[in-house]
């Protein structure tokens, strides 16, 4: 059987200080927090809060003014998103990075691509090491349409499925690069309540199946609140509090940035 | 009280020939050792299994199960969903003498807790994290249970407890032992066939389930019964799709196919099932009458959505058929049918089968609960003959079946080769045969009342025989409503007619020592979305889309029009829309999806007297 626990309490993420300005917008001030290994750390604040300026900066697109990103200990930042990607943190998108003309098992193996490294011509000549990779990662990529219950629909064309399980799909493709941290921007904006519940069901049984540590944006404060084990709340680039989801959701300060104090 | 008597006896075997479904299993792997037995879809991909390696592999498990301490007289329960490993144990452990319980995979904790300490299973055999969890959080209560195995055990710890081993080291540690076979084969010799060989635990509607013991007897009658009533080959196809629990399905995917021979085909079920069906395309189906609604309602939707060539192709092809499938229930056919029957399937019908997975069908059976007439000419027309069977799991599953050339609808067709039928004084139909069950495990009060002195079966069931010795099946005996005004009303038969619609899900007439009836009715969130969207009604839940007043009218004319058809008496004069989808975990539906009338009258309580006012 498989171990699932680990023992190792140091913290896989360490972001210290981050700042990020574009001009005269200061996007981020001075945000600091940990996200321990397996760990699933939400993200939440009104809109323009930073929350995925944050996401920007771990995947490598901005570069923040100052501060500090260590993965595993190793320094994140200066990095291209290629090799922060190659570092194991995937992500998702607001707005599906999908390939709407291929098959599911295409989308999800192209996820796999970071993880094969055959030649041109071993490729081509389908030989050796390259049919040895093509069969894991197809096996590889079989287990996350297990996880994820995409069966049904393993050879539609992504183009042609519900918005719900494409967004599936879009958390399938992030899998497929075997992250060590995952990132997930809105996975469940523009779903009804039953595509929420089902998406909030995926994503925990994720962190229960592979231990996989989780940074969560998301506007669904039911659903944040419901399954996250850590909150950062921030505002105006800022962050208010970093705290479990009982003592963030009565902390004074978010409900004053949220309800703009109306008390 | 018409005697019906059919003269076949399938007890009357050759001598030496198998006693118990172990034995029959021996018998394929030595006399077809290389022909394939099963299916089983893994990781994307079908793998295969001859009949010898399924003997071996159950040796191996019987083997592993014997150094647990598994022997004759001692109970092993499957918690899982249908898959290889099911059938492998149920014969490993039916081969060592001792009794299989299956545990449906929607039982809650509390269930699976009743069933564990009541038939004091000693071995547990636990599909995967989801159900061992269930079995964790009671094991504390139950002392008979000795050991946990777990198939699939991704998610648990290894180390969780020093009683739970994997299903893998299991049948490893019978085959390491050397000589499993010679041993099963011993074991499976010593079997008494008059012993129980398995208990089915019925979901009653009522109170809690009951153990129905059968004996390896009771399994062979039943797998001669079904023979002789199907005349499946080895080479017919199945999937296996039902609940293995359910004794349904363990006819079809169990007992028949050892007798038969044919391949059993697992697929990836749940959501899955359109796609497995594609795949396999069987040639021998049981479809439970939900399992054909829904597929009639999924025609349906995607028929209205179709191009207006292709619907006008639909149509004709249906005129075209229609004519020809009243003749085939008949057992009549011209060559001229053949050709009108031809035509139809070249246009529409040959990819609509296809879709649906019914393009090889040979033998379609509907059975487990009552059918509309309309749903079976529907599928007569697309030219897949669905058949009825009725039977229990107190008489292992069969006591009538339809004959492939005389077809009568809104009957369930003629007793069953080597079973005998009557019906009572007071309307009850009761059926004698050798697959007449042992008796519900301690319980010989309920016993009693079910098989009287002379080996009759009460089913519960009010129904009259015809003068061609056709059974039509009234109602369940405790669900007959009286009205207030006196009348006796059947309301399956008024829920039956409103669940043809593709748009109602559920109905349940309410009208006990009531002045008139009323129905709770549930609608099928796929179509009606599907119809509210065509609509540009905006939705979010079941119960927003439930109450939605274009929806409501929608029901009501459906029910006017139900109403049309029936008498002043049995006419529905009010009626509610269900708040929320039934749900066999909130004890409203059984694992079958028969609803729980009693529960659903307590819990939506007030909606019926709502509708009293």
């Amino acid at each position: 059987m498989e171990r699932v626990t680990d023992n190792d309490h140091a913290p896989l993420l360490e972001v210290r200080d981050v700042t990020l300005r574009f001009g005269g917008v200061q996007a981020l001030d001075g945000v600091t927090f940990d996200v321990l290994p397996g760990e699933l750390f939400a993200v939440i604040g009104p809109n323009g809060a930073g929350k995925t300026s944050i996401f920007n900066c771990l995947n490598g697109v901005y570069q923040p003014q100052s501060g500090v990103i260590r993965l595993r200990g190793e320094d994140v930042l200066g990095r291209k998103p290629t090799a922060i990607a190659n570092m194991g943190i995937a992500r998702t998108f607001q707005n599906l990075g999908l390939f709407a003309n291929l098959d599911v098992v295409d989308n999800l193996m192209l996820g796999r691509h970071i993880r094969m490294d055959v030649g041109f011509l071993a490729g081509m000549t389908w030989l050796g090491k390259a049919r040895r990779q093509e069969i894991e990662n197809r096996r590889r990529v079989e287990e996350i349409i297990e996880l994820l219950e995409l069966e049904p629909h393993r050879h539609t064309h992504v183009g042609l499925l519900p918005y719900g399980v494409q967004k599936r799909i879009e958390l399938g493709r992030a899998l497929a690069m075997d992250p060590v941290l995952l990132l997930l921007d809105e996975p469940v904006a523009g779903m009804n309540l039953e595509e929420t519940e089902d998406m909030a069901r995926y994503i925990l049984e994720i962190q229960q199946e592979l231990s996989l540590a989780m940074i969560l944006v998301e506007h669904d404060m039911h659903m944040v609140m419901d399954i996250a084990d850590r909150v950062m709340a921030l505002d105006f680039g800022q962050p208010l509090i970093v705290g479990t989801p009982d003592e963030v959701q009565n902390d004074p300060a978010v409900i004053e940035a949220y309800l703009g104090g109306a008390t | 009280m018409t005697a019906t008597l059919d003269r076949r006896d399938p007890a009357a075997s050759p001598a030496g020939a198998p006693t118990t479904l172990p034995g029959l299993l021996l018998q394929r792997a030595e006399q077809t050792p290389d022909r394939v037995a099963l299916r089983a879809k893994e990781l994307g991909r079908w793998e295969q299994f001859t009949w010898s390696r399924y003997a071996t592999r159950v040796a191996d498990i019987a083997a592993g199960l014997r150094r647990l301490g598994v022997g004759p007289g001692d109970t092993v329960s499957i918690h899982s969903e249908d898959r290889v490993e099911w059938l492998l144990a149920d014969l490993a452990v039916q081969g060592l003498g001792a009794i299989t319980v299956g545990i449906y995979p929607t039982s809650p904790p509390d269930e699976v807790e009743y069933l564990l300490s009541h038939s004091e299973t000693k071995v547990l055999i636990t599909e995967d994290e989801e159900q061992f969890d269930k079995a964790m959080a009671v094991w504390d209560r139950l002392p008979a249970l000795r050991e946990v195995v777990v198939v699939d055990p991704r998610g648990i710890a290894s180390d969780v407890d020093p009683r739970v081993r994997t299903f893998a080291d299991l049948e490893a540690t019978g085959a390491d032992a050397g000589g499993s076979l010679d041993a099963y084969r011993a074991s499976v010799a010593a079997l008494d066939p008059e012993q129980s060989a398995i208990i089915v635990y019925t979901s009653g509607t009522t109170g809690p389930p009951k153990g129905a013991m059968l004996s390896h007897r009771n399994l062979l009658a039943v797998a001669e019964t079904a023979a002789l009533a199907y005349d499946a080959t080895p080479d017919d196809e199945v999937l296996s799709y039902l609940p293995l629990c359910h004794i349904a399905e363990r006819l079809i995917s169990c007992i028949s196919a050892l007798r038969s021979g044919y391949v059993v085909n697992f697929g990836e079920g749940g959501p899955s099932f359109g796609t497995d069906m594609h795949e396999v395309q069987p040639t021998f189906f049981l479809g439970v009458p939900r399992v054909w609604e829904k597929m009639m309602a999924s025609i349906e939707i995607r028929i209205s959505d179709a191009s207006w060539l292709k619907r006008r192709t639909y149509r004709l092809a249906t005129a075209l058929a229609k004519p020809v499938a009243a003749r085939r229930m008949r057992g009549e056919g011209s060559v001229l049918d053949r050709v009108r029957y031809g035509i139809a399937w070249l246009l529409v019908f040959r990819s609509l089968r296809d879709k649906l997975g019914l393009g090889r069908i040979r033998v379609a059976l509907s059975g487990a609960a009552p059918i509309a007439p309309q749903v079976l000419e529907f599928f007569w027309t697309l030219g897949v003959p669905i058949r009825e069977a009725y039977g229990q799991t107190e008489n292992s599953a069969l006591c009538t079946f339809m004959p492939a050339d005389d077809v009568r609808l809104g009957t369930v067709g003629k007793v069953a080769p080597g079973c005998e039928l009557r019906i009572a004084e007071d309307g009850e139909i009761l059926t004698r045969s050798a697959g007449v069950f042992l008796g519900y495990l301690k319980n010989p009060e309920a016993t009693a009342e079910t098989v009287d002195a002379e080996g009759w079966l009460h089913t519960g069931d009010i129904g009259e025989l015809d003068a061609d010795g056709f059974l039509r099946i009234t109602d369940r005996k405790k669900d007959i409503i009286i009205t207030a005004g006196g009348k006796n009303i059947s309301p399956s038969e008024i829920e039956n007619k409103l669940k043809v619609s593709p748009f109602i899900r559920e109905a349940v007439v309410v009208g006990d020592r009531r002045k008139y009836l009323t129905a709770l009715i549930g609608i099928e969130f796929d179509t009606v979305g599907d119809w509210a969207t065509r609509r540009r009604i905006p939705y979010t839940t079941y119960e927003d889309l439930s109450s939605k007043p274009e929806v409501v009218q929608l029901v009501q004319e459906i029910v006017d029009e139900v109403n049309h058809q029936l008498a002043q008496v049995e006419t529905i004069k009010r009626y509610t829309l269900l708040p929320k989808e039934l749900d066999p975990e909130d004890g409203e539906l059984t694992a079958t999806q028969k609803v729980k009338r009693a529960a659903l009258e307590r819990q939506f309580g007030d909606l019926i007297e709502a509708m009293y006012r």
